[in-house]
């Protein structure tokens, strides 16, 4: 079986190279793992209560688990010897327990400095309520030949 | 003739003490492996040592996005709630007292920028420092009347060499709407 996380070939990539999908089934237990992890404690991401006090329908997502997606989302498909040297994220619509977060994306731009291989990718990320998040994103990888 | 807005006075200035703020820990795997855990992330140069040994990174490597964790403040569980979600209770002299203090007590995250220098390893410890980059003036928006903030951060190693930068938004609101 080949390894998940082998390196992208560089040579195959070109602007409009689409990135596979990455969907997440979004649950209390996903959001509150991501709050946690990142060290964030603002209870609108972990208290449903103080979450409805603040005008939300329940507790959401933060936007450092965001950046963790994120992190996943371009080396789930670069491979482990990918280096994220850039990421820009604009926040839409929150993203609550029982959301299905699906991540889309493509290649905007290929370029290449002697063993290294640089890739621009924008990508967006969406719930059923719309575009959660949209970004761009810049990868390094190492490229042979 | 409109009053100046007293909070301009705030930009390009440091947030918080004027003093780098270091990381609690340094850079260590338990934390590492709780983010990729909450993110389900299995890319191996996060947390085994045999692949991230023979990948261009020589060994293992913090996921980049955990540059803001790092620094983040240890929080004080008890009186979260009454402190409005802050971790600390605030000396009334940062920007976010100023902001709390002039009605916007709720916050909501709307961008984030990161400039990746390098990855950081394990054992390293990492410092940050944070000035107010802008601050709108008074908006109606769909969650209440608030100010757009942007701060940027530049985080460091021990030698003091830039690792990382970043730009964070946010929105700092007076409750009144509905963050649907």
């Amino acid at each position: 079986m080949s390894d998940p996380y082998a390196l992208i070939d560089w040579h195959e990539v070109v602007a409009g190279t689409e990135l596979p999908e990455l969907v997440i089934d979004v649950t209390a237990s996903v959001i509150v793992a991501g709050a946690i992890a990142t060290r964030d404690f603002m209870p609108v991401h972990h208290d449903r209560e103080y979450a409805i006090a603040q005008g939300s329908s329940d507790i959401f997502m933060n936007i450092l688990s965001d950046a963790g997606f994120c992190g996943r989302y371009l080396t789930d498909w670069a491979g482990y010897e990918a280096r994220v040297t850039k990421l820009a994220i604009r926040l839409g619509v929150p993203v609550f327990p029982g959301a299905v977060l699906t991540y889309r994306g493509r290649v905007t731009a290929v370029a290449r400095d002697g063993d290294t291989g640089r890739i621009e990718v924008a990508f967006d990320a969406s719930t059923e309520l719309g575009e959660h998040l949209s970004g761009t994103a810049t990868l390094d990888v190492p490229v042979a030949g | 003739m409109t009053a100046p807005d007293p909070f301009q006075d705030l930009v390009g200035r440091p947030v918080g003490r004027d003093a780098p703020s270091v990381a609690p820990d340094p850079v260590n795997q338990p934390m590492i492996r709780h983010w990729t855990v909450a993110f389900e992330d299995r890319n191996p140069v996060y947390t085994d040592p045999e692949v991230a040994a023979g990948s261009r990174f020589g060994g293992i490597v913090a996921p980049p996005f955990m540059l803001q964790a790092w620094t983040m403040p240890t929080p004080t569980i008890s009186g979260l709630r009454e402190r409005g979600g802050a971790p600390v209770a605030g000396d009334g002299e940062s920007l976010i007292s100023v902001l709390d203090d002039a009605g916007y007590i709720a916050t909501l995250a709307t961008g984030s920028e990161y400039e990746i220098v390098r990855y950081v390893r394990l054992g390293e410890l990492l410092s940050s420092r944070t000035v107010l980059e802008s601050i709108s003036a008074e908006k109606s928006t769909r969650v209440g009347t608030g100010r757009f903030v942007t701060w940027l951060t530049t985080y460091r190693d021990a030698s003091g060499e830039v690792v990382g930068r970043q730009r964070f938004s946010i929105l700092k609101f007076k409750p009144g709407g509905a963050i649907r």
